[in-house]
């Protein structure tokens, strides 16, 4: 029993931060239809930017004081929602009216320059994250240990997912945000200004897959530059499990993914754990493609 | 430049192409060698891609399976190489029949992303070993040289001589395609599937034959790699690998046969020729890709709607 | 009701709900042999449900789709087309990017006996077959008026010729019953009268045919029987003379406050 609360509770950390991520995938796909390949390395990108800045401020020796970390995460979410918005630019707006392949082929385009960007510029070998980050303290409960680390990447996430979830579906711009991806033409016909959504989209996805990627950076305490595709990956299989183009879909999609992703490890084989992972993508897929919560995106009949 | 003026053209080009080993250093053989095997694989995603318009990124699985396929009948059972290819093109099909059958139905990014999901089980699959027979991440060693008519064909000039001899049959096949009722069938699938199955096409079948048949083309490029390099890893297919093949087809041009083989110039070739730039590979190689699509979202070299 | 001995297509006391919606209620409705049929009835009243039920895109919950005698609903619509039932589209769905040429083979998909691997090997016997198909669909071009054109983007052409294009290729896959969905949509008067000619010749060369359509130009000069349906239910049916007269008819278009459609009938 207490492995399985264990992995519960390693699954609802991993799967928090697979939830960040997803959402930029699930968002950009809403409105664009387009698989955004580049993001899982945006959200790397945030890993790095955050070790550079606390390993530029902190200097040697001793754990990082908080308001540093707090920069690091600022800092990260800044730069790559700039990015974000650079890559929508760049690769993805001159296509808006092509065929749909030319996009996605820019977009594993994008990818690989990121990716091997961030080799360049950083390192092709595996980065460690220094210690104290955040609290050592860790919490037991009979045989099950959680960390702070744990509860701070859990609780975070929460907020930062109701706080979208509110703004998305409470606010005025938040609807122009759902309106567009249900069908862009009628939305532009009622005034919204399409364009300024889709860069607000680009802006909200890459920061909380920033603030995602420097998780994963702290919480295993290392980052490589190639990390970003089996994330990306992952992320994107929770979105479509949640349902592709819907948000509370990718919140939950990435929970549950993150759930079964850490009791496939424990329980049945770690060898095989991606490939479980695999499985149970093209298992959703054969049985209900559109996701728990159903896919939101727009059909043209 | 009409179509008929192309194919002759293409037709001298491999004619030609048959006398490099006369005439270009070692280095250049094995360049070029390497090429026709990736260029066939190439015209083997664009049935697939650019023909039946599915969107398949998982294609190096059946590179994969037929280089192992021929791996372990060469070295476990000491079939000789040649012997290896027919049986290695039928097990690289009825994989592409058995992988594809579920998904067909799927709306395209759904099928991209289930063909991402099977490279990705066979590859772990391959690299842990299953069935004891592959090798594990290492893989499989000491893959024979084809013989024809007993003689073993040692040479770099021989290899390529094979290599481009599959390369002018899957060209003869992919033109024949083209005039075919087959190649329609593909062109009206993608097109409009609707309209298709109005006019009595069993689209499940069609997209099928398909999967099978890119696959045994892959499979068939599959066993010559296998024997080429001696050796064969879990790397021949991985999921890099199924990318390159898809921007290959998109860039070069869908369903063109130039616009493929172009591609896969681009591709393969140019980054072997420019080794020193290793590091930058990639990153050129990403740039470029947004640039070409951009610049030229139809492909370099698209197909031309000709009059019949 | 008269015998169902040259019925070709009978459906019987067909119908289907869609949720809670009942869209088609007991409809009866038989088509024979070499006539041309017209299914008409207001917006809404259920005829491009039947007409997919007839297509194989629905099933209908009840009753049955005879083709020969043969039940045929619930099929896939490349199964119906197999049967030598082939439609066309409001919306008109050529091949884009392919000549007239080009879409018109497609109709031949079903008539060839060419084998995938024939196709790839480039057999004798599969290049003659090729010719073979290409004067067939030249011939059917020529008696369409469209031999002109046959090498022109389909698409590109002006939509009365897209529509005699998409009978066309429907033709060279040699139907017994050819369905129309509003072929006359979009077309001017002009337009509309080459379109009675071209659906009165597709009959006298052998084929049977069932429109659904808005226009009465078209329907009234052409049909020799009418059904109409509102609400999913039919309320009339007969020659079009009976039906132009029949007040259930009348009122069910003018039940919708459409005063053209008043003076449609009257057309």
């Amino acid at each position: 029993m207490e492995t399985f609360l264990q992995q519960l509770v390693n699954g609802l950390t991993v799967g928090s931060i697979y939830a960040l991520i997803a959402l930029g995938y699930t968002m950009v796909y809403g409105i664009l239809k387009l698989i955004n390949f580049a993001h899982g390395d945006l959200a790397v990108l945030g890993a790095f930017i955050g070790l550079t800045v606390i390993t530029g401020l902190a200097g040697a020796g001793g754990a990082p004081a908080n308001w540093i970390v707090i920069v690091a995460f600022v800092l990260a979410v800044l730069v790559v929602a700039i990015a974000g918005v650079l890559l929508e630019f760049t690769a993805y707006r001159p296509l808006r009216h092509a065929h749909r392949l030319s996009a996605v082929v820019s977009a594993l385009g994008a990818s690989m320059f990121i990716e091997n960007g961030i080799m360049l510029i950083w390192s092709p070998q595996t980065l460690t994250f220094p210690e104290g980050i955040m609290p050592e303290t860790t919490f037991h409960y009979g045989s099950v240990v959680i960390s702070a680390t744990q509860l701070f990447i859990v609780a975070i996430s929460f907020v930062l997912m109701l706080a979208l979830y509110l703004y998305v579906n409470k606010t005025r711009f938040g609807t122009a945000i759902r309106a567009s991806a249900i069908d862009q033409d009628a939305a532009r016909l009622m005034g919204i200004n399409v364009n300024k959504v889709i860069v607000s989209v680009f802006v909200l996805g890459p920061a909380l897959g920033a603030i995602g990627g420097l998780f994963i950076g702290v919480y295993y305490r290392q980052a490589v530059f190639d990390m970003g595709w089996i994330y990306g990956l992952n992320a994107f299989i929770a979105a479509i499990i949640g349902g592709i183009g819907n948000i509370p879909g990718a919140m939950i999609g990435g929970l549950l993914l993150g759930l079964f992703s850490s009791l496939a490890g424990g329980y049945i084989s770690s060898t095989w754990q991606q490939a479980i992972v695999f499985g149970l993508l093209i298992l959703i897929l054969l049985v209900r493609p559109t996701g728990i919560l159903g896919e939101r995106v727009a059909e043209k009949v | 430049m009409n179509t008929t003026t192309l194919r002759r053209a293409g037709g001298i080009l491999w004619v030609v192409g048959l006398m490099v080993p006369l005439a270009a250093s070692n280095n250049w053989i094995s360049i070029l060698s390497i090429f026709a095997i990736y260029a066939v694989v190439a015209l083997s995603q664009d049935v697939v891609l650019g023909r039946a318009g599915m969107y398949d990124m998982g294609h190096a699985v059946y590179f994969g399976i037929g280089a192992y396929t021929t791996a372990v009948l060469n070295t476990q059972f000491g079939v000789p190489i040649l012997w290896t290819m027919p049986i290695a093109v039928v097990v690289s099909a009825a994989f592409g029949i058995i992988l594809s059958a579920p998904i067909v139905k799927l709306r395209g990014d759904y099928l991209l992303v289930a063909t991402i999901g099977f490279n990705e089980i066979f590859r772990m699959a391959m690299v842990n070993n299953v069935g004891g027979i592959t090798g594990g991440p290492d893989g499989i060693f000491g893959i024979g040289v084809p013989s024809l008519f007993g003689y073993p064909i040692m040479s770099q000039g021989g290899m390529y001589l094979i290599n481009w001899v599959l390369l002018g049959v899957v060209l003869v096949l992919m033109n024949n395609l083209d005039k075919s009722r087959l190649g329609r069938v593909f062109r009206y699938l993608k097109e409009d599937e609707l309209a298709a199955t109005t006019l009595g096409v069993n689209a499940r079948y069609y997209k099928i034959l398909a999967f099978a048949l890119g696959a045994g083309i892959a499979g068939a490029a599959g066993t010559l790699f296998a024997s080429q390099l001696a050796t064969v890893s879990p790397s021949a297919f991985i999921f890099m690998e199924s990318v390159t093949l898809f921007a290959i087809v998109i860039v070069g041009g869908q369903a063109s046969i130039p616009g493929v083989l172009l591609g896969t110039v681009l591709m393969f070739v140019v980054p072997q020729v420019f080794r020193e730039l290793a590091e930058y590979r990639y990153l050129v190689f990403g740039l470029a890709m947004i640039v070409v699509m951009v610049l030229r979202p139809q492909g370099i070299w698209p197909r031309r709607s000709r009059p019949e | 009701m008269t015998t169902n001995d040259n019925a070709l297509l009978s459906l019987e006391n067909i119908g289907i709900s869609f949720g809670g919606l009942r869209a088609v209620d007991a409809l009866d409705l038989t088509v024979k042999k070499g006539q041309i049929v017209g299914l008409i009835g207001p917006n809404g009243a259920g005829k491009t449900t039947v007409f997919n039920m007839i297509t194989g895109v629905y099933k209908p919950t009840d009753g049955v789709v005879r083709w020969k005698g043969e039940a045929i609903s619930g099929l896939p619509p490349y199964k119906i087309a197999q049967r030598g039932i082939l439609r066309t589209f409001q919306t008109i769905r050529l091949f884009t990017g392919m000549s007239v040429l080009e879409n018109v083979l497609a109709g031949q998909h079903m008539r060839t006996k060419q084998t995938w691997f024939a196709g790839l090997l480039a057999t004798p016997a599969q290049r003659r077959e090729e010719k073979a198909l290409r004067k067939e669909c030249m011939d059917i071009l020529e008696r369409l008026n469209l031999a002109h054109v046959a090498h022109e983007v389909a698409t590109s052409l002006p939509y009365g010729i897209q529509r005699r294009v998409e009978m066309a290729r429907t033709l060279a896959a040699s139907p017994e019953l050819l369905i129309l969905d509003e072929p006359a949509a979009g077309l001017n008067d002009n337009e509309s009268a080459e379109l009675n000619k071209t659906i009165l010749d597709i009959r006298d060369s052998g084929v049977t045919v069932l429109l659904v359509e808005h226009d009465m130009n078209v329907v009234m000069n052409v049909t020799d029987h009418i059904v109409v349906i509102s609400f999913g239910r039919k309320i009339a049916e007969g020659g079009p003379e009976a039906i132009r007269t029949n007040p259930d008819v009348i009122e069910a278009y003018l039940g919708k406050d459409d005063d053209d459609d008043d003076e449609e009938l009257s057309a």
